[in-house]
């Protein structure tokens, strides 16, 4: 029944068309499965296929952008973002790595830490083996070549000046966000944003090759600070000295340029290392000039005097007999250390006789020692947005009893930060007008419009009696500066404690202006709790204003009122500002 | 010859054709070495800022006032000037 076939093959129509039609039908398939993916479909189209594909395949990395540097007012870095590495690694590769040893060694841990923390992050695909490395140091890791541990840049920030200036300019977090000082109050300005790049991987994760960037990297902008370092060091140096000499628990200190005000220097006790968290102490980290608010105590009684004068019932030259050295308000009798007698006003501030400051209360009642108090900025928050900062309480009641009419007149009955009590006494060094504080360096041509808050005449009728507080009858000889004048006013207070006021627990204080013939520089010195006899703020501030004072107008090139040599002599000169 | 002139334009064409692949070769090529030496400048960026902050470190360390006064006052006895020692220069 086999046929044969014949030695020239047939042409067999039928064979060509059924192969030509599948050949045709599979094309079709192909074209239309190619215009549905491409044009028709839209969920499972095109789109979504390079979707899937860039899923695979095209990664986005961040580009870091560094935090912006703080200087001081003279440009040397006070905050500095620097480079660092941070090791991480995907747990799931590195569990089986037999070079867990190594690795172990390398990153300074031992072998079961590691392990352990590779088993809590055993479900994750990343965790940081190691963060803000130096560069050395994660070079040393990477040089291991170890499968699974990769490198990630970062910044971090760096304090060239440490503790010095470490409560003003604060801290940021591990992720290079301000949390403390002007770190956190300028947080915005500061921050760097990071950019964004697209990547391609291999199948290791290994970047083959950049694709484009998406976002730029914009780092943060400057911060000039209106701080001198220099004088910043000085005032810090003699704070930390004068605490050990005094042996006090806490102290603070703050330099004003009352003309531009410009807070040129400002210092605490206790201090920290804002480049090591070892060991770290919070309450070290507060800015006391800004954060503490206290009773003001006899620094208070030259506002007292503009309140006199202003009343027109004194002069600084009217008397007041004060004696027999005491006085009785309701039920309180207050004392004065000695009988001072029939003395004028200027005499009773110089001595900081509390029963001329009665009396004088007694005759120009509460209110406008208040309202002098209030123009002074007490009660209001300095403006220089300081984190934390502390506006200070000025009562506002309905009613007062005789003795805390009396008491507000001395500083009693009211709280104030250093710093207020520094700006107050600004406005004396300029002729009456008040003038915005501020961190920030002010250009010398740009103008800063203060306030009239006193008259020309009264500002400087009390900067008169304030320059006699120094002189031969005052509470502070120790305040004094070789070769210049100066002025100011002590104050001691007793610290509050559960039970009202502690009887052997002090404040010193001391605010002094410098020079007296051209006033120029206010600087406030708190002494918490000195201890032994020189507990009051001649004693324990006001030599420490005495030194710091020096400097500061050595260092600012202030002219010593010295009188012309007979013989030539070499010229010592101070720096530029 | 309308043969002829399509050949020609065929080949035109193909050659055109060759040459744009060949000029996307090439533009790819100048792209990878852009893109190294982009690398290479960051990188370079990056070990600058490295040198930086050692060398501010090592700066703050050495010119820290508080180094500077030490070997003023120890090594070199200095000190700051009182008011007897001092005149005032008047321009």
């Amino acid at each position: 029944m086999s046929r044969r076939p014949s030695s020239a093959p047939k042409f067999a129509a039928w064979r060509f068309w059924v192969v030509s039609l599948l050949l045709l039908t599979l094309c079709s398939l192909l074209i239309g499965r190619l215009v549905l993916i491409q044009a028709i479909d839209k969920d499972h189209g095109s789109e979504f296929l390079k979707k899937q594909g860039a899923m695979r395949a095209v990664r986005l990395a961040e580009i870091p952008a560094y935090r912006g540097l703080i200087t001081d007012r003279r440009g040397e870095p006070l905050a500095v973002s620097t480079p660092v590495v941070s090791l991480w690694a995907n747990p799931a590769h590195l569990t089986d790595s037999g070079r867990l040893d190594e690795l172990a060694a390398a990153l300074n841990i031992s072998v079961g830490d590691l392990r352990k923390r590779l088993a809590l992050y055993g479900d994750k695909q990343f965790m940081y083996l190691a963060r803000h490395q130096t560069p050395d140091q994660a070079r040393r890791v990477l040089d291991l070549k170890i499968a699974g541990v990769r490198s990630e840049r970062e910044y971090r920030r760096f304090y060239p000046a440490g503790e010095v200036v470490s409560q003003v300019i604060g801290l940021t977090n591990v992720d290079g966000q301000g949390i403390a000082g002007l770190e956190k109050a300028f947080d915005e300005w500061l921050l760097g944003h990071p950019g964004k790049k697209r990547y391609l991987k291999d199948l290791h994760g290994d970047a083959v090759r950049d694709i484009g960037v998406v976002t730029e990297a914009r780092p943060g902008k400057e911060l000039a600070l209106s701080i001198d370092l220099r004088l910043q060091y000085l005032q810090h140096r003699e704070l930390q000295r004068a605490m050990v000499e005094t042996g006090a628990e806490a102290g603070a200190a703050v330099t004003i340029d009352a003309w531009t005000g410009e807070i040129l220097a400002m210092t605490n006790h206790p201090v920290f290392n804002p480049n090591s968290r070892a060991g770290f102490d919070y309450a070290a980290t507060r800015n006391r000039v800004v954060t503490d608010a206290f009773e003001p105590g006899s620094t208070i009684k030259p506002l007292t005097l503009v309140a006199a004068l202003e009343s027109g019932k004194f002069t600084i030259d009217t008397l007041i007999d004060t004696s027999p050295g005491r006085i009785r308000v309701g039920r309180k009798v207050l004392p004065d250390p000695s009988n001072y007698g029939e003395i004028s006003v200027s005499r009773i501030i110089e001595k900081s006789s509390q029963v001329g400051v009665t009396k004088i209360a007694q005759a120009i009642g509460h209110e406008p020692v208040l309202d002098v108090y209030r123009r002074f900025g007490l009660g209001v928050s300095s403006g220089i947005g300081f984190p934390g900062e502390r506006a200070g309480i000025v009562p506002n009641r309905e009613r007062w009893s005789d003795i805390e009419k009396v008491t507000l007149a001395f500083g009693y009955g009211l709280t104030a930060t250093p710093l207020q009590i520094a700006h107050a006494y600004t406005v004396f060094a300029n002729k009456g007008l008040r003038i915005p504080l501020t961190l920030l360096k002010r250009s010398p041509e740009q103008t800063v419009d203060g306030e009239r808050v006193v008259s020309e005449a009264t500002a400087s009728e009390v900067l008169t009696v304030l320059g006699r507080v120094t002189g031969e009858h005052g509470t502070a000889k120790r305040a004094r500066v070789d070769g210049f004048s100066v002025g100011g006013k002590t104050g001691t207070v007793h610290k509050v404690g559960a039970g009202g006021y502690i009887d052997d627990q002090y404040l010193a204080l001391f605010v002094g202006i410098a020079p007296m013939d051209n006033p120029r520089y206010v600087t406030a010195i708190v002494v918490d709790q000195p201890k032994g006899d020189a507990y009051g703020g001649g004693a324990a501030a006001a030599p420490i204003y005495s030194r710091i004072t020096n400097g500061v107008l050595r260092l600012r090139n202030a002219v010593p009122a010295i009188e012309a040599p007979t013989e030539t002599r070499l010229v010592a000169l101070g720096g530029g500002q | 010859m309308a043969l002829n002139r399509q050949s020609m334009m065929s080949a035109l064409l193909v050659t055109l054709c060759l040459g744009s692949a060949l000029g996307v070769i090439y533009s790819s090529h100048v792209c990878r070495e852009f893109y190294a030496a982009l690398q290479e400048l960051e990188a370079q960026r990056w070990a600058s800022q490295e040198q930086y902050s050692r060398l501010l470190l090592e700066h703050s360390t050495l010119a820290s006032p508080h180094r500077v006064l030490g070997l003023a006052e120890d090594q070199l006895q200095m000190h700051a000037p009182n008011v007897e020692s001092t005149r005032v220069v008047t321009r």
